[in-house]
Protein backbone atom coordinates (compact mmCIF):
# COMPACT_ATOMS: atom_id res chain seq x y z
CA UNK A 1 0.00 0.00 0.00
CA UNK A 2 2.95 2.21 0.82
CA UNK A 3 4.75 1.51 -2.44
CA UNK A 4 1.08 1.55 -4.23
CA UNK A 5 0.72 5.36 -2.63
CA UNK A 6 4.60 6.64 -3.46
CA UNK A 7 4.07 5.19 -6.99
CA UNK A 8 1.19 7.04 -7.85
CA UNK A 9 2.92 10.49 -5.92
CA UNK A 10 5.78 9.71 -8.89
CA UNK A 11 3.16 9.88 -11.21
CA UNK A 12 1.52 12.68 -10.32
CA UNK A 13 4.93 14.83 -9.90
CA UNK A 14 6.13 13.28 -13.16
CA UNK A 15 3.00 14.70 -15.17
CA UNK A 16 3.24 18.39 -13.06
CA UNK A 17 6.35 18.78 -13.83
CA UNK A 18 6.92 17.47 -17.34
CA UNK A 19 3.26 20.11 -17.73
CA UNK A 20 5.64 22.50 -16.59
CA UNK A 21 8.65 21.97 -18.25
CA UNK A 22 6.38 21.90 -21.84
CA UNK A 23 4.82 25.12 -20.92
CA UNK A 24 8.04 26.55 -19.20
CA UNK A 25 9.31 26.79 -23.12
CA UNK A 26 5.85 28.78 -24.45
CA UNK A 27 6.05 30.94 -21.61
CA UNK A 28 9.40 31.77 -21.83
CA UNK A 29 9.23 32.60 -25.82
CA UNK A 30 5.89 34.64 -24.56
CA UNK A 31 7.84 36.89 -22.03
CA UNK A 32 10.63 37.27 -24.33
CA UNK A 33 9.06 38.11 -26.85
CA UNK A 34 6.83 41.02 -25.48
CA UNK A 35 9.74 42.09 -23.63
CA UNK A 36 11.61 42.72 -27.19
CA UNK A 37 8.34 44.52 -28.07
CA UNK A 38 7.30 40.74 -30.75
CA UNK A 39 4.56 38.70 -30.05
CA UNK A 40 5.99 35.24 -29.22
CA UNK A 41 4.12 32.64 -30.43
CA UNK A 42 0.84 33.14 -32.13
CA UNK A 43 -0.17 30.97 -34.91
CA UNK A 44 -1.17 26.97 -33.02
CA UNK A 45 -4.19 27.56 -31.14
CA UNK A 46 -5.24 30.66 -29.97
CA UNK A 47 -2.24 33.37 -28.75
CA UNK A 48 -0.20 30.23 -29.56
CA UNK A 49 -1.44 28.18 -26.35
CA UNK A 50 -0.71 24.66 -28.51
CA UNK A 51 3.20 25.79 -29.64
CA UNK A 52 4.22 23.38 -27.14
CA UNK A 53 2.45 19.84 -28.38
CA UNK A 54 3.36 21.03 -31.98
CA UNK A 55 7.10 21.53 -30.71
CA UNK A 56 7.01 18.46 -29.27
CA UNK A 57 5.45 16.30 -31.89
CA UNK A 58 7.83 17.55 -34.15
CA UNK A 59 10.99 16.52 -32.35
CA UNK A 60 9.43 13.27 -31.94
CA UNK A 61 8.92 13.02 -35.62
CA UNK A 62 12.11 14.42 -36.53
CA UNK A 63 14.88 11.76 -38.06
CA UNK A 64 17.65 10.60 -35.08
CA UNK A 65 20.79 11.75 -36.67
CA UNK A 66 23.93 10.11 -35.29
CA UNK A 67 27.83 11.39 -35.97
CA UNK A 68 29.58 8.61 -37.93
CA UNK A 69 32.58 9.30 -35.75
CA UNK A 70 30.62 9.70 -32.16
CA UNK A 71 31.07 7.06 -29.42
CA UNK A 72 28.27 5.72 -29.69
CA UNK A 73 27.34 4.34 -26.25
CA UNK A 74 28.25 7.49 -24.38
CA UNK A 75 26.62 9.23 -27.13
CA UNK A 76 23.07 7.73 -26.57
CA UNK A 77 23.59 7.83 -22.41
CA UNK A 78 24.74 11.14 -22.31
CA UNK A 79 21.12 13.04 -22.82
CA UNK A 80 20.01 10.42 -20.44
CA UNK A 81 22.08 11.05 -17.57
CA UNK A 82 20.60 14.82 -18.29
CA UNK A 83 17.19 13.65 -18.11
CA UNK A 84 17.56 11.27 -15.15
CA UNK A 85 19.51 13.00 -12.97
CA UNK A 86 17.34 16.23 -13.70
CA UNK A 87 14.37 13.78 -12.88
CA UNK A 88 15.54 12.49 -9.84
CA UNK A 89 15.85 15.79 -7.73
CA UNK A 90 12.46 16.36 -8.02
CA UNK A 91 12.18 12.96 -5.36
CA UNK A 92 13.24 15.20 -2.76
CA UNK A 93 11.29 18.18 -2.94
CA UNK A 94 8.67 19.08 -0.70
CA UNK A 95 5.51 20.91 -2.44
CA UNK A 96 3.67 21.25 0.59
CA UNK A 97 3.16 19.98 3.96
CA UNK A 98 4.17 16.44 3.77
CA UNK A 99 4.34 16.14 0.41
CA UNK A 100 7.74 14.82 -0.53
CA UNK A 101 8.33 11.57 -2.59
CA UNK A 102 11.10 10.87 -0.46
CA UNK A 103 11.90 13.00 3.32
CA UNK A 104 14.95 12.00 3.27
CA UNK A 105 17.53 13.56 5.85
CA UNK A 106 20.23 14.68 3.17
CA UNK A 107 17.95 16.81 0.60
CA UNK A 108 20.07 19.12 -0.24
CA UNK A 109 23.08 17.35 -0.37
CA UNK A 110 21.02 15.17 -2.68
CA UNK A 111 20.24 17.80 -5.15
CA UNK A 112 23.29 19.03 -5.16
CA UNK A 113 24.65 15.42 -5.95
CA UNK A 114 22.14 15.17 -9.37
CA UNK A 115 23.19 18.71 -10.46
CA UNK A 116 26.26 17.94 -10.55
CA UNK A 117 25.56 14.44 -12.06
CA UNK A 118 23.42 16.49 -14.64
CA UNK A 119 26.87 18.32 -15.95
CA UNK A 120 28.44 15.19 -16.51
CA UNK A 121 26.01 14.55 -18.77
CA UNK A 122 26.96 17.58 -20.67
CA UNK A 123 30.27 16.90 -20.82
CA UNK A 124 30.29 13.48 -22.09
CA UNK A 125 27.84 15.00 -24.93
CA UNK A 126 30.43 17.10 -25.81
CA UNK A 127 33.50 14.81 -25.64
CA UNK A 128 31.69 11.96 -27.06
CA UNK A 129 30.05 14.10 -30.40
CA UNK A 130 33.58 13.78 -31.63
CA UNK A 131 33.02 17.64 -32.85
CA UNK A 132 35.44 20.60 -32.07
CA UNK A 133 31.99 23.02 -31.15
CA UNK A 134 30.69 20.29 -28.56
CA UNK A 135 33.87 19.55 -27.28
CA UNK A 136 34.48 23.24 -26.37
CA UNK A 137 30.72 23.09 -25.07
CA UNK A 138 31.30 20.37 -22.81
CA UNK A 139 34.77 21.58 -21.75
CA UNK A 140 33.09 25.30 -20.83
CA UNK A 141 30.34 23.13 -18.68
CA UNK A 142 32.91 21.25 -16.83
CA UNK A 143 34.62 24.35 -15.68
CA UNK A 144 31.83 26.35 -15.12
CA UNK A 145 30.26 23.83 -13.29
CA UNK A 146 32.81 23.12 -11.09
CA UNK A 147 33.54 26.60 -10.15
CA UNK A 148 29.76 27.85 -9.66
CA UNK A 149 29.04 24.53 -7.78
CA UNK A 150 31.46 25.69 -5.04
CA UNK A 151 29.92 28.83 -4.57
CA UNK A 152 26.40 27.28 -4.18
CA UNK A 153 27.11 24.84 -1.47
CA UNK A 154 29.00 27.49 0.39
CA UNK A 155 26.01 29.91 -0.08
CA UNK A 156 23.56 27.68 1.33
CA UNK A 157 25.58 26.72 4.02
CA UNK A 158 24.30 29.81 6.10
CA UNK A 159 20.74 28.46 5.74
CA UNK A 160 22.19 25.07 6.57
CA UNK A 161 23.42 26.65 9.85
CA UNK A 162 20.57 28.11 10.77
CA UNK A 163 17.89 25.01 10.69
CA UNK A 164 20.06 22.81 11.39
CA UNK A 165 19.26 20.19 9.08
CA UNK A 166 19.70 19.08 5.47
CA UNK A 167 16.69 17.58 5.49
CA UNK A 168 14.12 20.31 3.03
CA UNK A 169 10.77 19.72 5.60
CA UNK A 170 12.76 20.47 8.18
CA UNK A 171 14.53 23.76 6.86
CA UNK A 172 10.96 25.19 5.71
CA UNK A 173 9.87 24.41 9.34
CA UNK A 174 12.59 26.24 10.91
CA UNK A 175 11.98 29.00 8.54
CA UNK A 176 8.16 29.19 9.81
CA UNK A 177 9.96 29.63 13.46
CA UNK A 178 12.72 32.22 12.57
CA UNK A 179 11.84 35.39 13.99
CA UNK A 180 11.89 36.83 9.93
CA UNK A 181 9.46 33.67 8.85
CA UNK A 182 11.74 33.74 5.78
CA UNK A 183 15.41 33.24 5.57
CA UNK A 184 15.67 35.77 2.82
CA UNK A 185 16.29 38.60 5.02
CA UNK A 186 19.09 37.20 7.99
CA UNK A 187 20.78 35.20 4.61
CA UNK A 188 20.30 38.03 2.17
CA UNK A 189 24.35 37.57 1.24
CA UNK A 190 23.32 33.95 0.63
CA UNK A 191 20.65 34.15 -1.68
CA UNK A 192 22.38 36.44 -3.72
CA UNK A 193 25.15 34.23 -4.54
CA UNK A 194 22.77 31.34 -4.46
CA UNK A 195 20.95 33.16 -7.20
CA UNK A 196 23.78 33.63 -9.30
CA UNK A 197 25.26 30.96 -9.05
CA UNK A 198 21.86 29.48 -9.72
CA UNK A 199 22.09 30.61 -13.58
CA UNK A 200 25.64 29.34 -13.75
CA UNK A 201 24.61 25.70 -12.51
CA UNK A 202 21.58 25.46 -14.98
CA UNK A 203 23.39 26.87 -18.42
CA UNK A 204 21.60 30.22 -18.43
CA UNK A 205 22.29 33.42 -19.71
CA UNK A 206 24.24 34.99 -18.62
CA UNK A 207 26.52 32.34 -18.14
CA UNK A 208 25.35 30.28 -20.98
CA UNK A 209 28.59 29.31 -22.24
CA UNK A 210 28.47 25.83 -22.49
CA UNK A 211 25.87 26.38 -25.13
CA UNK A 212 26.81 29.85 -26.65
CA UNK A 213 24.50 29.96 -30.08
CA UNK A 214 26.92 33.14 -31.68
CA UNK A 215 30.19 31.39 -31.15
CA UNK A 216 29.46 27.46 -30.58
CA UNK A 217 26.83 26.78 -32.93
CA UNK A 218 24.81 25.01 -29.82
CA UNK A 219 27.51 23.85 -27.88
CA UNK A 220 27.20 20.49 -26.09
CA UNK A 221 24.27 19.85 -28.32
CA UNK A 222 25.27 20.68 -31.40
CA UNK A 223 25.21 16.95 -32.73
CA UNK A 224 22.27 16.06 -31.39
CA UNK A 225 18.84 16.26 -33.20
CA UNK A 226 15.07 15.01 -32.68
CA UNK A 227 13.98 12.75 -29.65
CA UNK A 228 17.69 13.01 -28.03
CA UNK A 229 18.10 17.27 -28.28
CA UNK A 230 14.45 17.28 -26.47
CA UNK A 231 16.06 15.08 -23.75
CA UNK A 232 18.59 17.72 -22.96
CA UNK A 233 16.18 20.60 -23.50
CA UNK A 234 13.79 18.80 -20.99
CA UNK A 235 16.85 18.45 -18.67
CA UNK A 236 17.64 22.16 -18.87
CA UNK A 237 14.00 23.49 -17.85
CA UNK A 238 13.45 20.60 -14.83
CA UNK A 239 17.54 22.09 -13.53
CA UNK A 240 15.25 25.17 -14.00
CA UNK A 241 12.30 24.19 -12.16
CA UNK A 242 14.51 22.49 -9.29
CA UNK A 243 16.59 25.44 -8.39
CA UNK A 244 13.90 27.20 -8.32
CA UNK A 245 12.37 25.00 -6.30
CA UNK A 246 15.30 24.87 -3.80
CA UNK A 247 15.57 28.92 -3.80
CA UNK A 248 11.94 28.64 -2.34
CA UNK A 249 12.77 26.14 -0.08
CA UNK A 250 15.87 27.86 1.11
CA UNK A 251 15.18 31.32 1.10
CA UNK A 252 11.43 32.21 0.87
CA UNK A 253 9.88 30.20 3.37
CA UNK A 254 8.84 27.45 0.91
CA UNK A 255 4.97 26.54 1.09
CA UNK A 256 4.42 29.14 3.94
CA UNK A 257 2.51 32.10 2.58
CA UNK A 258 1.17 35.30 4.15
CA UNK A 259 -2.54 33.29 4.64
CA UNK A 260 -3.60 30.03 3.83
CA UNK A 261 -5.13 29.56 0.53
CA UNK A 262 -8.39 26.90 1.22
CA UNK A 263 -7.65 23.65 -0.75
CA UNK A 264 -4.58 24.28 -2.73
CA UNK A 265 -2.04 23.81 0.01
CA UNK A 266 0.83 24.27 -3.11
CA UNK A 267 -0.34 27.91 -4.07
CA UNK A 268 2.29 29.69 -2.63
CA UNK A 269 5.39 27.41 -3.54
CA UNK A 270 4.35 27.00 -7.14
CA UNK A 271 3.65 31.12 -7.08
CA UNK A 272 7.11 31.70 -5.65
CA UNK A 273 8.51 28.85 -7.96
CA UNK A 274 6.61 30.84 -10.97
CA UNK A 275 8.21 34.06 -10.08
CA UNK A 276 11.60 32.31 -10.06
CA UNK A 277 11.18 30.92 -13.24
CA UNK A 278 9.89 34.02 -14.79
CA UNK A 279 13.72 36.04 -13.29
CA UNK A 280 15.23 33.26 -15.73
CA UNK A 281 12.82 34.70 -18.36
CA UNK A 282 13.52 38.47 -17.32
CA UNK A 283 17.17 38.10 -16.91
CA UNK A 284 18.06 36.27 -20.35
CA UNK A 285 16.10 38.99 -22.34
CA UNK A 286 17.71 41.93 -20.18
CA UNK A 287 21.75 40.49 -19.93
CA UNK A 288 24.45 39.40 -22.80
CA UNK A 289 26.52 36.78 -21.91
CA UNK A 290 29.25 37.19 -19.72
CA UNK A 291 32.90 36.28 -21.51
CA UNK A 292 34.58 32.92 -20.25
CA UNK A 293 37.34 34.97 -18.06
CA UNK A 294 34.69 37.33 -16.54
CA UNK A 295 32.94 34.34 -15.62
CA UNK A 296 35.84 32.52 -13.77
CA UNK A 297 36.47 35.55 -12.01
CA UNK A 298 32.91 36.35 -10.60
CA UNK A 299 33.06 32.91 -9.39
CA UNK A 300 36.60 32.75 -7.94
CA UNK A 301 36.87 36.11 -7.12
CA UNK A 302 33.68 37.54 -5.79
CA UNK A 303 30.59 34.94 -5.11
CA UNK A 304 33.47 32.18 -3.01
CA UNK A 305 34.83 34.78 -1.13
CA UNK A 306 31.50 36.31 -0.45
CA UNK A 307 29.76 33.00 0.44
CA UNK A 308 33.08 32.35 2.85
CA UNK A 309 32.11 35.60 4.57
CA UNK A 310 28.20 34.86 4.74
CA UNK A 311 29.06 32.00 6.69
CA UNK A 312 31.89 33.90 9.15
CA UNK A 313 28.88 36.43 9.63
CA UNK A 314 26.05 34.08 10.30
CA UNK A 315 28.12 31.71 12.57
CA UNK A 316 29.35 35.21 14.51
CA UNK A 317 25.98 36.39 14.66
CA UNK A 318 24.51 32.78 15.53
CA UNK A 319 27.08 32.81 18.19
CA UNK A 320 26.34 36.02 20.22
CA UNK A 321 22.85 35.85 19.96
CA UNK A 322 21.37 32.28 19.70
CA UNK B 1 43.69 51.81 -31.72
CA UNK B 2 42.99 52.01 -27.88
CA UNK B 3 39.94 50.59 -26.32
CA UNK B 4 39.08 52.55 -22.76
CA UNK B 5 37.12 50.96 -20.47
CA UNK B 6 35.32 52.41 -18.21
CA UNK B 7 37.15 51.25 -14.98
CA UNK B 8 36.24 54.29 -12.41
CA UNK B 9 32.67 52.96 -11.33
CA UNK B 10 31.22 54.29 -8.24
CA UNK B 11 32.20 50.99 -5.68
CA UNK B 12 27.91 51.47 -4.47
CA UNK B 13 27.42 50.96 -8.30
CA UNK B 14 29.65 47.93 -8.44
CA UNK B 15 28.25 46.66 -5.65
CA UNK B 16 24.23 46.39 -6.14
CA UNK B 17 24.27 46.17 -10.02
CA UNK B 18 22.45 48.84 -10.77
CA UNK B 19 23.30 49.12 -14.18
CA UNK B 20 22.11 45.37 -14.23
CA UNK B 21 18.89 46.59 -12.77
CA UNK B 22 18.49 49.54 -14.95
CA UNK B 23 18.59 46.74 -17.71
CA UNK B 24 15.90 44.62 -15.98
CA UNK B 25 13.88 47.81 -15.32
CA UNK B 26 13.53 48.92 -19.00
CA UNK B 27 13.17 45.12 -20.09
CA UNK B 28 10.15 44.83 -17.51
CA UNK B 29 8.64 47.88 -19.01
CA UNK B 30 8.85 46.99 -22.37
CA UNK B 31 6.74 43.47 -21.50
CA UNK B 32 4.15 45.56 -20.97
CA UNK B 33 4.65 47.86 -24.06
CA UNK B 34 2.11 46.92 -26.79
CA UNK B 35 4.46 44.61 -29.72
CA UNK B 36 4.98 46.58 -33.03
CA UNK B 37 4.47 42.86 -34.91
CA UNK B 38 2.22 43.25 -37.80
CA UNK B 39 0.44 39.68 -38.00
CA UNK B 40 1.35 39.61 -41.63
CA UNK B 41 -1.23 37.66 -43.02
CA UNK B 42 -4.07 38.79 -40.68
CA UNK B 43 -3.30 42.28 -40.24
CA UNK B 44 -1.64 44.13 -43.32
CA UNK B 45 0.55 47.32 -43.12
CA UNK B 46 -1.40 50.22 -45.19
CA UNK B 47 0.04 51.12 -48.73
CA UNK B 48 0.91 54.43 -49.44
CA UNK B 49 -0.25 56.27 -52.63
CA UNK B 50 2.37 55.58 -55.22
CA UNK B 51 3.29 51.88 -54.00
CA UNK B 52 4.89 50.08 -57.18
CA UNK B 53 3.54 46.26 -57.12
CA UNK B 54 2.09 43.88 -59.60
CA UNK B 55 2.07 45.35 -63.01
CA UNK B 56 -0.80 45.85 -65.13
CA UNK B 57 -2.58 47.31 -68.46
CA UNK B 58 -5.69 49.40 -67.73
CA UNK B 59 -8.16 48.27 -69.81
CA UNK B 60 -9.60 50.83 -71.85
CA UNK B 61 -13.08 51.03 -70.60
CA UNK B 62 -14.70 51.93 -74.30
CA UNK B 63 -13.11 48.84 -76.52
CA UNK B 64 -12.05 46.88 -73.67
CA UNK B 65 -8.67 46.31 -75.36
CA UNK B 66 -5.06 47.89 -73.29
CA UNK B 67 -4.92 51.73 -73.85
CA UNK B 68 -0.95 50.84 -75.27
CA UNK B 69 -0.51 53.37 -78.56
CA UNK B 70 2.88 50.93 -79.02
CA UNK B 71 4.79 54.30 -78.76
CA UNK B 72 7.50 52.81 -77.24
CA UNK B 73 8.36 54.66 -74.43
CA UNK B 74 8.43 52.71 -71.34
CA UNK B 75 10.59 50.55 -73.51
CA UNK B 76 12.85 53.14 -74.08
CA UNK B 77 12.67 54.00 -70.36
CA UNK B 78 12.84 51.29 -68.64
CA UNK B 79 16.35 50.24 -67.12
CA UNK B 80 16.12 46.64 -66.34
CA UNK B 81 14.89 46.16 -69.85
CA UNK B 82 12.01 44.00 -68.86
CA UNK B 83 9.45 45.32 -71.11
CA UNK B 84 9.64 44.03 -74.75
CA UNK B 85 6.66 45.17 -77.23
CA UNK B 86 5.76 44.23 -80.95
CA UNK B 87 3.67 45.97 -83.06
CA UNK B 88 2.37 46.27 -86.87
CA UNK B 89 1.89 49.74 -88.68
CA UNK B 90 -1.33 49.97 -90.53
CA UNK B 91 0.01 50.35 -94.21
CA UNK B 92 -3.01 53.04 -94.78
CA UNK B 93 -3.92 55.02 -91.68
CA UNK B 94 0.18 54.58 -90.43
CA UNK B 95 -1.99 53.42 -86.75
CA UNK B 96 0.23 50.77 -85.09
CA UNK B 97 -1.18 47.94 -83.34
CA UNK B 98 -0.02 46.38 -80.80
CA UNK B 99 0.88 42.67 -81.08
CA UNK B 100 2.59 41.48 -77.70
CA UNK B 101 3.24 43.29 -75.03
CA UNK B 102 5.72 41.38 -72.59
CA UNK B 103 6.91 42.28 -69.39
CA UNK B 104 9.14 39.78 -67.39
CA UNK B 105 8.51 40.41 -63.92
CA UNK B 106 11.18 38.69 -62.42
CA UNK B 107 13.59 41.06 -63.79
CA UNK B 108 11.22 44.42 -63.29
CA UNK B 109 12.82 46.68 -60.56
CA UNK B 110 9.63 48.03 -59.90
CA UNK B 111 11.21 51.87 -60.48
CA UNK B 112 7.76 53.04 -61.85
CA UNK B 113 9.75 54.63 -64.86
CA UNK B 114 7.31 53.31 -67.17
CA UNK B 115 4.06 54.23 -65.92
CA UNK B 116 5.58 57.45 -65.13
CA UNK B 117 6.75 57.81 -69.49
CA UNK B 118 3.09 56.39 -70.71
CA UNK B 119 1.57 59.10 -72.40
CA UNK B 120 -1.84 57.53 -72.30
CA UNK B 121 -1.78 55.95 -69.02
CA UNK B 122 -1.51 52.88 -69.82
CA UNK B 123 0.62 50.23 -67.88
CA UNK B 124 0.10 50.74 -64.48
CA UNK B 125 2.17 49.23 -61.22
CA UNK B 126 -0.30 48.44 -59.25
CA UNK B 127 -0.98 48.08 -55.05
CA UNK B 128 -1.04 44.31 -55.69
CA UNK B 129 2.02 42.28 -54.45
CA UNK B 130 1.04 39.31 -53.14
CA UNK B 131 1.35 37.27 -56.19
CA UNK B 132 4.48 34.35 -55.25
CA UNK B 133 4.65 31.10 -56.97
CA UNK B 134 6.52 28.32 -57.37
CA UNK B 135 7.89 28.64 -60.80
CA UNK B 136 9.07 31.10 -63.51
CA UNK B 137 6.76 31.03 -66.17
CA UNK B 138 3.96 33.05 -63.92
CA UNK B 139 6.06 35.83 -63.68
CA UNK B 140 6.30 36.23 -67.39
CA UNK B 141 3.22 38.88 -68.11
CA UNK B 142 2.07 38.99 -71.66
CA UNK B 143 -0.84 41.28 -73.02
CA UNK B 144 -3.18 39.22 -71.86
CA UNK B 145 -2.29 38.49 -68.08
CA UNK B 146 -1.58 42.21 -68.07
CA UNK B 147 -4.75 43.04 -68.59
CA UNK B 148 -6.53 40.16 -66.50
CA UNK B 149 -4.19 41.28 -63.65
CA UNK B 150 -5.81 44.95 -63.92
CA UNK B 151 -9.48 43.04 -63.56
CA UNK B 152 -8.13 41.47 -60.60
CA UNK B 153 -6.99 44.24 -58.76
CA UNK B 154 -10.28 46.01 -59.48
CA UNK B 155 -11.99 43.24 -57.86
CA UNK B 156 -9.90 42.95 -55.07
CA UNK B 157 -9.93 45.95 -54.20
CA UNK B 158 -13.32 47.28 -54.70
CA UNK B 159 -12.25 49.98 -57.36
CA UNK B 160 -14.29 51.83 -59.73
CA UNK B 161 -12.20 51.78 -63.17
CA UNK B 162 -12.56 55.59 -63.07
CA UNK B 163 -11.62 56.37 -59.58
CA UNK B 164 -8.52 55.04 -60.12
CA UNK B 165 -5.48 57.42 -59.38
CA UNK B 166 -2.01 57.33 -59.02
CA UNK B 167 0.71 59.54 -58.24
CA UNK B 168 2.89 57.98 -61.35
CA UNK B 169 -0.04 58.88 -63.81
CA UNK B 170 0.59 62.23 -63.56
CA UNK B 171 4.29 63.29 -62.86
CA UNK B 172 4.75 65.71 -60.25
CA UNK B 173 7.99 67.23 -62.15
CA UNK B 174 6.06 68.91 -64.74
CA UNK B 175 3.53 71.68 -65.06
CA UNK B 176 0.38 71.03 -66.58
CA UNK B 177 1.00 72.58 -69.87
CA UNK B 178 3.78 70.20 -71.10
CA UNK B 179 2.51 67.05 -69.99
CA UNK B 180 0.88 64.98 -72.75
CA UNK B 181 -2.77 65.01 -72.88
CA UNK B 182 -3.40 61.35 -71.35
CA UNK B 183 -1.75 62.66 -68.57
CA UNK B 184 -3.93 65.56 -67.54
CA UNK B 185 -6.25 63.87 -65.30
CA UNK B 186 -7.64 65.23 -62.33
CA UNK B 187 -5.75 64.21 -59.16
CA UNK B 188 -5.30 65.63 -55.29
CA UNK B 189 -4.02 69.33 -55.64
CA UNK B 190 -0.67 67.93 -53.74
CA UNK B 191 -0.05 65.55 -56.29
CA UNK B 192 0.26 68.50 -59.27
CA UNK B 193 3.35 70.24 -60.01
CA UNK B 194 1.42 73.33 -58.66
CA UNK B 195 0.91 72.31 -55.92
CA UNK B 196 3.76 70.64 -55.29
CA UNK B 197 5.88 72.38 -52.29
CA UNK B 198 9.85 71.92 -52.49
CA UNK B 199 12.34 72.84 -50.11
CA UNK B 200 14.34 76.37 -50.53
CA UNK B 201 16.64 78.37 -48.64
CA UNK B 202 15.17 76.95 -45.71
CA UNK B 203 11.52 77.64 -46.50
CA UNK B 204 8.97 75.42 -47.86
CA UNK B 205 8.01 77.13 -51.16
CA UNK B 206 5.51 75.73 -54.25
CA UNK B 207 7.37 74.91 -56.90
CA UNK B 208 6.26 77.03 -59.12
CA UNK B 209 7.64 79.85 -57.24
CA UNK B 210 11.15 77.71 -57.48
CA UNK B 211 11.70 77.54 -60.60
CA UNK B 212 10.75 80.87 -60.96
CA UNK B 213 13.24 82.54 -59.06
Amino acid sequence: MELLWILIKILIVFAVVMLHVMYATYFERKVIGHMQVRMGPMRVGPHGILQPIADGLKLFLKEDIMPTVADKKVFYAAPLICLISALSAVAVIPFFEGFAIANINIGLLYIFAMSSLASYGVVLAGWSSNSKYSFLGGLRSSAQVISYEIAMGLSLVGVMMLAGSLNLTDIVHAQMKSPFKIYLIPQIIGFFVFVVAMFAETNRTPFDLPEAESELVAGYCTEYSGMRFALFFMAEYIGMIIMSCLAVVCFLGGWSGPFDVPGIPFFWFILKVYLFIFLYYWVRATLPRYRYDQLMALGWKVLIPLALFNIVLTGTIKSIFG
Amino acid sequence: MKIKYDTKKKFVEQVFLLEILKGLKLTLKRLFSKSVTVQYPKEKKPLFPGFRGKHALIRNPLTQEAKCVACMRCASVCPARCISIRYSVDEKTRARKVESYDIDALRCIFCGYCEEACPVNAIVLTEDYEYSDYTREPFRFDMERLLKNWDEFLEKNNIEPDNYLNPFLRPRGLPTGELPAGKRIKVPDEWTYEGQVVWRNGKAVSAKEAASE
